[in-house]
């Protein structure tokens, strides 16, 4: 890859620029790319590959097909980023700004800098001014609580910097950063369409602004929109995307994009956290805990994203794991949501719900809108058959994210656990909507039908079909199927899913009254076909099993005999004693 | 829609409560406040305790009003020359400008309440009880205002100043106070405090002013029609005399209703927008929701849904919000937010807010109460029409309340399933009931939907007695009497004699059932909460403020205005509840519908002329419709074509935005009646092609149309002299009657196959047909129905040969006085007509020609009057 050298210095030189005008974020991001560019072997020294992952086994084992290709679009269109710089008096004005800002004295920095007009002061006292409105917003949320419910407080600073902001653009006197707090408040007063344009004038003219380009991404929720955007060509643009059909729930897309950037930033953290998220979002759960115990090891104080991996860990039911994660994250940050989440997993997965409860509420006093607490607190109030609460917890969840299909599946078991099948279809209905790949959701569905109280069959026959035809882990869906087909009076169709779940066992190499059930059937009903050569196979494996279909099995056989060969029956076992 | 309204939850201070409070402290100055200024009279204070009670009880919107909308209503009260309250309101407000003043001021508010020992009075000395309802609302406002924390006193001051702003900034007198306290409380304004300049506060003031002019300008043109229509129904809404809601419609022009235009405050950052107390806003949405009911999908959709989004956004934890988003979107048949809002408040509310009469208290509470989301949710399938979905939610419903025995539940669902099962046709519901559900199917008996409706019916009726629901047992009345109306009642069993039949369907029997139902009227008395009609007395006379303006300012001398308007406000809403009204004018058109069946005709029109003069106000717009209908078919019947189509153009004006309606079906009636008589047989059959495409709708089978459009196919069919394919049609009519068990429709359908059959000449095969309509006519009672049958049968008889008029004679001589008593203008030329032709065609009889003439006399003016025809 050619490029690997250019943006090595492009992003050297916008993270100063970045951190220059307080985007540490972006700066941050900025720099933890930056490490992750592959080192030439050239000059490769000692101290270089302290962060990086020269032993790491993972690359081999997950990085089987090797990018090769050049970028998309060849070169990019700008190679280092250039600005001017304001002139020495307006640098020290701007220096005590930058210190107060540091401090944390917004309003104070953007007073130092009220005369100045210089486009980095004139950003960082916007911007400054930006955050004191945030800051007092957050205060006011806390205290202008109504009697029903939070009011809702605005940034008061967002009229007169909209005003000034759009004057500049007008005047062209603007610069990229500029565009981008322009677009942020635009997105604030819900103006998202003009928003949009400005983010993207911004991003097209200095694109190593990460802020900019999440903003941005969210503010792309369909296909659509993201398709319509006109992005000039750059390397950052490939983060974006991927990022964006992550959002999308375009999960493959998002990895492939992921793995294409992984030919320049071999090592970058970032880009190994997001490829677990789209991994855990396929469900792959066995890589998404090896990619995180390597990510673990690089960069042992991380909070971010550590919430997924207490959810894999969750899943295959890993406590100690958790445990030792859980310690690790309270350690560095008790007041993290992360951390919160994690602590309630594993108090989760100790059975002790009431605690994880309380830590989940931790986490959402911390984040009100934090998603993932809303749902995982729904799940612990179905474990504690507190079903109004449940639902109370999914329906905010629901409320903050519509595309949150786990809460949906939430709210419909919630539903057919107080009895109310049909009433629960329509959640479950929503979840495989959004969700049309998981089997779970599939089978929930069909079992929703099932249930004595609707015993729509057909019904549930279709969503089992989908079911099965979606990868099953569970191998519940065949035998289903061919359970209910049995039912129905279809012998043939009963036959064919038997047959199949029967291969299927085979293949996974299982055993157990499934495996029994199907030997059986498929015994009778070849029997019943006069193909008794099929139906001999099956009794004779059925032989294999103790219980009682062992002797029907026998009796099977002997009556097979029988007719076949037209004489009454001779059986060996007849006449011994 | 009645609900419980939440218990009021708690009260914050606004600047809109301080006015009140300043107001509060002119109408009852406490002993060491000298009153700054005396009342011109007796009747202006009160109008002043009227005016502060109405401001803390009305609930015509959700948000406080600004001070200059209170100035202005200030105004309209004690009139122009009265400026001293505005004056005092003004510089009082303006004289907060710290936090200690605020704490004065509250204080000094303390003073006004009288206490236990304040007896020691003289007269002149207005004390304000502590339990009356001002005096509640001012302890209420400083028992807020000492729990604010520094926090809170300061947003309170901040918010004081920008409202005192918002006012005053037009008026030059006052700029200098404001930029005082601007300055000097840099601290509460947080929005000025980057800005050092005091020039630049004022430029920013005047430009927001501005850009909110540009807003408000925007939303106005993108909302102008649904605004109109808006204002509309704000007017309809004011229960005042029909004559001044008549007045009130054409000169719509007050100064201060403002129109919603709340999507501007939408984008207002900053300016004070508070939500009135939760008392006031719940009684607002019960409003919103009567309104929705009564105007159906003339009610603006995206106005009402702009104010609702602005509601939930400044009170995220009202969950009501969303009901009432779910009936705005049912109204305006939008499935799929009508569901979505559905599930949203269900999910929220865990069915513990909102239905009647849920005892708050039992065992099940701390589950939630979602058996009411299925009810509702069948409801909203019924609605939709889709019966199917709507059966399986309400078995749901059932079982889910009788698992936890949630009787009140079981007895509503079990009355929308009667209420289904009757509206719609459905053939079969053995695949959709449930085994287990009813308890007769259990014994193996397999019963028609009839029947099952039945037992339904007698059970839920039983459980609403049992259980108190007076408003449920008298709609299960109604729903037996109309049960009654339609359908023979059987032993359920049927061996044994035909002797145990009972024949119920007799109209006195129908109004015995129905006198049952009113006995609600005495008893609703505890139900109703007085909360609501407070608010509601509270809205209305704020809403009248404004239509004795021209001349209040001339009464004003002599005080009649002010007498007048108390006067107004005693009596103007009436006290019973809605639902209950609602529920008695619904007795009246079944009442109606049962001796129009019967073929009393002045008594069906009476009726409905009761329903139409009284219970139009409290009646949905679709019954209300119902009984324009009845009244125009009785004109049409007995008057003519003429002064029906002119009844109908009022009619439409009347009921022009509901689509789908009943005027609509009634004109293409109208119009095919009137086709068939004039021979217009094209036009006829036309109009009889749309009223099939109104029956095949998308929103479920109405059998009632789809019957009617059938019938009037055939009857257009032997207009045409195509008797098989008449005959065919009209069969094949028939066997649907049967199949749904539609016995009244039957017996009209017989006597169509005989019609047929006279027609082409085959009367032996028509007698069958007359002879069954008639014995049906007799098991229901239909007298009417019955004379023309008897007339039919005559007919037949006559047109068999002459040897049997004598038998025509007497049969028509029997039927004689039940049509002219009751007939239509048609149905006595014809029985005239008849009658002639037997004399005619009877040798026998003497003086024949002197017989014939006179009847041709009476024939003659006969089709003279029908001559408008």
């Amino acid at each position: 890859m050619n490029s690997k050298e250019s943006c090595r210095s492009e992003l050297r030189i916008a993270i100063r620029q970045l951190s220059d005008r307080c985007l540490y974020t972006a700066s941050k991001w900025a720099a933890e790319q930056l490490i992750g560019i592959e080192q030439d072997p050239a000059n490769f020294t000692p101290s270089n590959t302290r962060f990086q992952w020269g032993s790491s086994s993972i690359r081999r084992r997950f990085r089987t097909n090797e990018i090769t290709s050049t970028p998309i679009a060849g070169v990019s269109y700008v190679s280092t980023p250039v600005m001017e710089e304001d002139d020495a008096v307006d640098g020290d004005f701007y220096l005590l700004a930058k210190s107060y800002f540091d401090c944390r004295e917004y309003r104070r920095a953007a007073h130092v800098l009220r005369d100045q007009t210089g486009k980095k002061s004139v950003f960082l006292r916007c911007y400054a001014l930006y955050l004191a409105g945030e800051k007092r917003k957050e205060e006011e949320v806390i205290e202008l609580e109504g009697p029903l419910g939070k009011t809702d407080s605005v940034n008061r600073e967002l009229v007169s910097l909209e005003r000034e902001l759009s004057t500049l653009r007008k005047n062209g006197s603007i610069d990229p950063f500029g565009l981008y707090l322009y677009g942020l408040v635009l997105k604030e007063k819900g103006s998202e369409n003009v928003a949009r344009t400005v983010l993207v004038e911004s991003v097209n003219s200095y694109p190593w602004n990460w802020n900019a380009w999440s903003e941005l991404q969210s503010l792309c929720t369909t296909i659509d929109t993201l398709n319509s955007l006109n992005l000039n060509n750059h390397w950052m643009k490939d983060f974006f995307l991927a990022s964006a059909y992550q959002e999308i729930r375009m999960h493959s897309e998002s990895l492939a994009k992921y793995e294409y950037l992984q030919g320049t930033f071999g090592y970058s953290n970032y880009i190994q956290a997001q490829i677990a998220k789209a991994q855990y979002s396929l469900r792959e759960f066995q890589q998404v805990e090896t990619i995180f115990e390597e990510l673990l090891r690089n960069d042992p104080y991380r909070v971010e994203d550590m919430d997924m991996y207490s959810n894999v860990l969750y899943a295959n039911e890993c406590s100690s794991a958790l445990s030792y994660l859980a310690h690790r994250v309270f350690m560095t940050d008790k007041y993290r949501p992360e951390s919160c989440c994690i602590i309630g997993n594993y108090y989760s997965l100790k059975g002790q719900h009431e605690k994880s409860v309380m830590y989940f509420r931790r986490a959402l006093k911390l984040n009100k809108n934090y998603l993932s607490a809303w749902t995982l607190m729904g799940h612990e109030y179905i474990e504690m058959k507190n079903t109004p609460a449940a639902v109370d917890a999914y329906r905010r969840a629901i409320d903050i994210n519509q595309c949150d299909y786990r809460a949906w599946y939430g709210l419909g078991q919630a539903y057919e656990m107080m009895g109310m099948p049909f009433y629960a279809l329509h959640y479950f209905r929503k979840s495989v909507f959004l969700q049309p790949n998981d089997s779970r959701l599939w089978i929930s569905m069909a079992h929703c039908y099932e249930t004595d109280q609707l015993r729509m069959l057909e019904e549930a026959i279709k969503c089992y079909r989908r079911a099965a035809n979606c990868n099953d882990r569970e191998a519940i869906a065949l035998h289903q199927l061919a359970k209910l087909h049995y039912e129905l009076g279809r012998p043939e169709e009963a036959a064919f899913y038997y047959k199949k779940d029967l291969e299927r066992m085979e293949a996974e190499e299982r055993e157990g009254p499934n495996m029994v059930e199907a030997l059986l059937y498929l015994a009778t009903y070849y029997k019943t076909q006069k193909r008794f050569e099929e139906a001999e196979v099956y009794c004779t494996r059925l032989l294999d099993f103790t219980g009682p279909e062992k002797e029907t099995a026998k009796s099977l056989l002997r009556g097979m005999r029988t007719t076949q060969s037209g004489f009454p029956s001779m059986d060996v076992e007849h006449f011994s004693p | 829609m009645a609900g419980i309204v939440k218990p009021p939850g708690e009260f914050s201070i606004t600047p809109h409560k301080v006015s009140v409070c300043i107001l509060l402290q002119i109408y009852a100055p406490s002993v060491q406040i000298s009153l700054p200024f005396p009342f011109a009279s007796v009747a202006q204070h009160n109008r002043l305790g009227l005016f502060l009670l109405a401001l803390t009880k009305s609930c015509d919107d959700i948000l406080e009003p600004k001070l200059d909308e209170l100035i202005s209503q200030l105004r309209e009260v004690f009139g122009v020359l009265n400026p001293r309250f505005v004056d005092h309101l003004t510089t009082r407000l303006s004289a907060l400008s710290s936090p200690d003043d605020l704490f004065n001021f509250f204080t000094e508010m303390r003073g006004i309440l009288g206490g236990p020992e304040s007896c020691a009075l003289e007269d002149e000395q207005v004390i304000l009880d502590p339990a009356s309802n001002l005096g509640m609302f001012l302890r209420r406002c400083i028992l807020a205002f000492n729990l604010l924390a520094f926090e809170g006193v300061c947003h309170l001051l901040t918010n004081i100043g920008v409202y005192c702003k918002e006012a005053l900034s037009s008026c030059a007198s006052y700029e200098t106070t404001c930029f005082e306290d601007s300055s000097s409380n840099l601290e509460a304004f947080p929005e000025y405090e980057n800005m050092d300049l005091e020039n630049f506060v004022f430029k920013k003031v005047t430009e927001e002013i501005e850009a909110r002019k540009r807003a408000s300008e925007r939303v106005s043109f993108h909302l102008h029609a649904p605004k109109a229509l808006f204002d509309l129904v704000e007017d309809i809404e004011a229960p005042a005399d029909p004559k001044s809601k008549h007045s009130d419609k054409v000169g719509e022009t007050s100064p201060y209703v403002h129109p919603p235009n709340y999507a501007l405050k939408e984008f207002e950052p900053n300016s004070g927008i508070f939500l009135r107390t939760n008392w006031q806003i719940q009684g607002y949405l019960q409003e919103q929701a009567d309104a929705l009911e009564k105007n159906g999908s003339s009610f603006s959709l995206n106005a009402f849904e702009l104010i609702l989004r602005q509601l939930h956004k400044l009170a995220p934890e009202l969950h009501r919000v969303h009901f009432l988003r779910y009936l705005n979107s049912l109204c305006h048949d939008d499935y799929f937010a009508a569901l979505e809002n559905l599930h949203r408040y269900f999910d929220y509310s865990a069915g513990t807010e909102g239905i009647d009469f849920v005892p708050p208290a039992s065992g099940s509470n701390s589950f939630g109460r979602y058996e009411i989301a299925l009810l509702f949710l069948g409801m909203m399938h019924f609605q939709f029409g889709h019966p199917k979905q709507a059966l399986e939610v309400l078995t749901e419903a059932v079982r889910v309340s009788q698992q936890l025995s949630n009787d009140t539940c079981l007895a509503y669902t079990l009355a929308a399933i009667c209420n289904l099962l009757s509206e719609i046709g459905v053939s079969n519901t053995a695949g959709i009931l449930g085994s287990s559900f009813s308890p007769l199917t259990s014994i193996g008996i397999s019963l028609s939907v009839q029947q099952q409706l039945f037992v339904l019916l007698r059970g839920s009726l039983k459980r609403a007695e049992s259980l108190k629901l007076k408003r449920l047992v008298a709609s299960n009345h109604l729903a037996m009497a109309k049960f009654d109306l339609t359908h023979v009642q059987r032993p359920l069993v049927s061996f044994g004699p035909k002797a145990s039949m009972k024949l119920r369907t007799c109209p006195t029997n129908v109004c015995k059932e129905l006198r049952l139902s009113s006995h609600l009227i005495s008893e609703f008395g505890f139900e109703s909460s007085t909360m609501t009609t407070d608010g509601a007395f509270s809205t209305a006379w704020l809403k009248n403020l404004q239509k004795p303006l021209g001349s209040a300012i001339l009464s004003q001398e002599n005080g009649s205005g002010s007498n007048e308007n108390a006067f107004q406000f005693c009596v103007q809403p009436s006290s019973i509840p809605g639902s209950v009204l609602q529920l008695i004018g619904s007795s009246y058109l079944l009442r109606a519908t049962a001796w129009e069946l019967y073929g009393s005709a002045p008594l069906a029109r009476i009726n409905a002329l009761v329903y139409a003069t009284c219970f139009t106000d409290a009646s949905s717009s679709s019954d209300a419709a119902l009984a324009y209908v009845k009244l125009i078919q009785h004109l049409a019947v007995f008057r003519g074509y003429k002064e029906a189509f002119a009844a109908l153009k009022i009619a439409e004006e009347k009921f022009l935005s509901v689509s789908k309606s009943r005027i609509l079906i009634l004109k293409l009636q109208l119009l095919h009646e009137r086709a068939l008589h004039r021979g217009h047989l094209k036009l006829a059959q036309q109009v009889c092609d749309e009223l099939g495409v109104l029956a095949s709708s998308v929103t479920g089978v109405d059998m009632e149309l789809k019957t009617e459009a059938s019938l009037r196919h055939a009857r257009t069919l032997l207009a045409a002299n195509q008797y098989s394919e008449a005959a065919a049609v009209a069969h094949s009519l028939f066997c649907m009657c049967y199949k749904f068990n539609l016995q009244v429709e039957n017996a009209t359908v017989l006597l169509l196959l005989a019609e047929v059959h006279k027609r082409s000449g085959n009367a032996v095969l028509g007698l069958p047909y007359a002879l069954a309509s008639l014995s049906f006519c007799q098991s229901f009672n239909l007298d009417l129905l019955k004379a023309s049958a008897t007339l039919t049968l005559a007919e037949l008889w006559l047109s068999l040969g002459s040897n049997h008029a004598k038998r025509a004679l007497s049969l028509i001589q029997g039927a004689l006085p039940m049509i002219l008593g009751h007939g239509g203008l048609e149905l006595r030329a014809r029985a005239y007509i008849a009658e002639a032709k037997c004399y005619l065609s009877d040798p026998s009889f003497s003086g024949v020609s002197l017989l014939v003439l006179l009847m041709g006399w009476r024939l003659r003016s006969w089709i003279l009057k029908t001559h408008c025809f």
